[in-house]
C-alpha cells in the first residue's frame, strides 16, 4: 500500500502517465457506456463478454508476430463479432451458443500460441487485467481516433440506432437500412472492445460497457437523459478509479469496476427506497 | 405527388408460410379514401396478407402495387404508416417518452444522418394533437395503458404524414369505450384529412358500421362494399363458412355509431 493521501491528489496532474491515462479512462468510458447502452436495450450484453475472451486470441496473435495487441485484438474481435451474429441470422445456433463457441475459440487460440512462445506471459497478463497506467502518447493517440470514429457515428446515426434497437422490423419499413447500421454497429463493438482492453482489460471490459447503462436505466427517464446519464456514470467510475488506483497503488481496473458496481448499488437502491 | 389512382393494386397474389399457402391467388384494388376492415378467421391469412402488402414477408406469384409502383421498386414507405399488433408488447422497461417514440416515424432514407429541426417536432406534436395524447408526451411509454400505448403507436405512424395507414389488430384488449374513442379518431382521419386506412379486426360491429369496404380472407381474399352496415352474405360465408353467423351476430349498428359524449 502506497503512502499517498488525497491530498497527494493535485500533484498527481504533474505526472504524463497520470494525465494519458486520464484521458484513455475518459474515452473509454464515453464509447463504452454509449455502446453499452444499446447492447442492453438489444439484449446482447453478453456478448461483449464473449468477443472480449475472444480478443485474447488476438492479443496473443499480435505478441506472438510482433504486431501492435490492439490492432491484433481488433481483428480477432471484428471476427468473431460477424460469426456470431451470422450463426445467429442463419439459426446456426442461439446467441448464448454462438457466444460460448466463438469464446472458447479464441481463448484456445490465445493458449495455442502462448505455449508456442515464451516470454510475453507477463505482457499478456496487463492485457488480461488492463493496464491503464502504462498508456503512452501513442495509445492515447490511437484511442482518441478511434473513440472520434466511434462518437461521430454515434451522433449522425442516434436516431437511426434508436430506431433499429428499439424496433427493427418497424425501422426496415421505414427504409432504414437495418442491416448496413447493424453491421457498422457491430464493428463499433469490436473496437469498442480493443480499445478499452488497455484501459481495463479482457475480463472486466464488460464491466465497463454494461454497468453504466445499467445504472443510467434505474433512473427511468427518456433515451435522451438515459444515454447522458450512462456516460456521466461511465466518466465518474473511470475517473474515480484511476485516481484512487494511483493514489492507493491498487490494481485499476479492480477499482474502475467496484467504483461502477457501488454507483449501481446506489442508485439502484435510492430510486427503490426514494 | 399525392396519388390518384388505386392506391393498392393487387392481382393473382400467392404468399407462403413455410410450405403451406398462406394467401392464395387474391385480386383486389384499395382506392384512395377507402376504409377497409380486413377481416376472416384466425389463420385465415389476415396478417400474412398485410405483411406482403407492406413488403415484409415475399410474395410466391403475383403481383402488388402500391401508389402505383410495383412493390419491388416502391421506397416511399415513409407514405405507409404501419402499427403490427405487436407493437405494443416492448420491453416497459425500454427507456423512451412517447414524444421520442413518435419522433422516430419521421425518419426514412431520404434523411438519415440529419439532425431533426424544427419542421420534425412541430409534426409530432400534431400528431400527438390527433390521437389526444399530447398530455403524454413526456411520459415513459413502459407507464402506459393499452389503449394509450396504441394511441401512441399510431401518432408515430402518422408523424410521416402517410397517405396509407395499416393497422394490425389496433384494439385487442381494449374496453369498449376506449375501443369506441379510437375508431372515432379513425374515423375522423379517413373522413377530414381523406387517408386510406387498412385495419385487420376481429371486431365485425366495427368494421361493418365504420369502414367503407371489407375484404374476408381465408386464405382467398373476397371483397365488398359495406352499405348501410351490411355486406353481402356470400362474401361472409366464403370467409367463415357455412356457419358465418355465429361470427357476426353482434354486428348491429345501434349504438356503435360515433357517440359525441365519448
Amino acid at each position: 500500500m502506497s503512502s499517498f493521501s488525497l491530498f497527494d491528489l493535485p500533484s498527481l496532474f504533474q505526472y504524463q502517465f497520470f494525465v494519458l491515462a486520464l484521458i484513455g479512462g475518459v474515452l473509454a468510458a464515453v464509447v463504452s457506456s454509449w455502446i453499452g447502452l444499446f447492447l442492453i436495450l438489444r439484449k446482447e450484453s453478453m456478448l461483449v463478454d464473449g468477443v472480449a475472451h475472444t480478443a485474447f486470441g488476438g492479443v496473443a496473435l499480435g505478441l506472438f508476430l510482433g504486431i501492435e495487441p490492439m490492432l491484433g485484438a481488433l481483428a480477432v474481435s471484428t471476427v468473431a463479432v460477424y460469426a456470431i451474429t451470422y450463426m445467429r441470422r442463419r439459426g446456426m445456433a442461439q446467441s448464448d451458443s454462438a457466444i460460448a463457441v466463438m469464446l472458447s475459440v479464441g481463448f484456445s487460440l490465445g493458449i495455442i500460441i502462448i505455449s508456442m512462445a515464451n516470454g510475453f506471459n507477463v505482457e499478456l497478463f496487463s492485457y488480461l487485467f488492463g493496464s491503464i497506467l502504462t498508456l503512452d502518447s501513442n495509445d492515447v493517440l490511437v484511442l482518441v481516433v478511434l473513440a472520434l470514429s466511434i462518437i461521430g457515428f454515434m451522433v449522425f446515426f442516434y436516431k437511426e440506432m434508436l430506431a433499429v434497437t428499439f424496433d427493427e422490423d418497424g425501422a426496415k419499413l421505414q427504409g432504414i437500412p437495418v442491416q448496413g447500421l447493424t453491421m457498422t454497429f457491430n464493428l463499433l463493438v469490436a473496437v469498442t472492445i480493443a480499445l478499452s482492453i488497455k484501459v481495463i482489460g479482457i475480463i472486466l471490459v464488460v464491466a465497463l460497457m454494461v454497468l453504466p447503462g445499467l445504472t443510467a436505466l434505474q433512473l427511468h427517464r427518456s433515451f435522451k437523459s438515459t444515454l447522458i446519464a450512462s456516460t456521466v456514470f461511465g466518466i465518474f467510475a473511470s475517473t474515480i478509479g484511476i485516481m484512487l488506483s494511483a493514489l492507493f497503488n491498487v490494481a485499476t481496473s479492480g477499482v474502475i469496476v467496484f467504483t461502477a458496481a457501488g454507483v449501481f448499488l446506489f442508485v439502484a437502491a435510492y430510486q427503490r427506497i426514494a | 405527388m399525392p396519388v390518384t389512382g388505386p392506391i393498392i393494386d393487387v392481382q393473382d397474389l400467392t404468399v407462403k408460410r413455410g410450405t403451406s399457402e398462406a394467401i392464395s391467388n387474391a385480386s383486389f384494388i384499395i382506392n384512395k379514401g377507402d376504409y377497409v376492415g380486413i377481416v376472416g378467421p384466425n389463420g385465415g391469412g389476415k396478417t400474412s396478407l398485410v405483411l406482403a402488402l407492406l413488403g415484409l414477408l415475399p410474395k410466391e406469384s403475383g403481383s402488388i402495387k402500391i401508389m402505383g409502383q410495383d412493390i419491388g421498386s416502391f421506397h416511399q414507405w415513409d407514405k405507409v404508416g404501419y402499427v403490427s399488433q405487436f407493437a405494443i408488447n416492448f420491453d416497459s422497461q425500454f427507456p423512451l417518452t412517447v414524444r421520442e417514440l413518435v419522433g422516430l416515424g419521421r425518419i426514412n432514407r431520404s434523411n438519415m444522418g440529419r439532425f431533426r429541426n424544427k419542421d420534425d417536432w412541430k409534426a409530432v406534436n400534431e400528431a400527438l394533437d390527433i390521437m389526444s395524447i399530447s398530455d403524454l408526451a413526456n411520459k415513459r411509454i413502459g407507464r402506459l395503458s393499452g389503449g394509450q400505448r396504441q394511441r401512441a403507436f399510431v401518432a408515430k405512424s402518422l408523424v410521416s404524414e402517410p397517405e396509407l395507414l395499416v393497422l394490425d389488430e389496433p384494439v385487442t384488449g381494449f374496453d369498449p369505450i376506449t375501443q369506441e374513442k379510437f375508431f372515432m379518431q379513425l374515423s375522423n382521419l379517413n373522413h377530414k384529412k381523406g387517408l386510406t386506412i387498412l385495419i385487420v379486426s376481429h371486431d365485425l360491429a366495427a368494421v361493418f358500421c365504420r369502414m367503407s369496404r371489407v375484404l374476408c380472407v381465408n386464405k382467398e381474399v373476397h371483397g365488398s362494399e359495406i352499405s348501410e352496415g351490411k355486406v353481402p352474405d356470400d362474401v361472409l360465408k366464403k370467409g367463415y363458412g357455412e356457419h358465418f353467423h355465429f361470427a357476426f351476430h353482434q354486428h348491429q349498428c345501434q349504438g356503435v355509431f360515433i357517440d359525441e359524449q365519448l
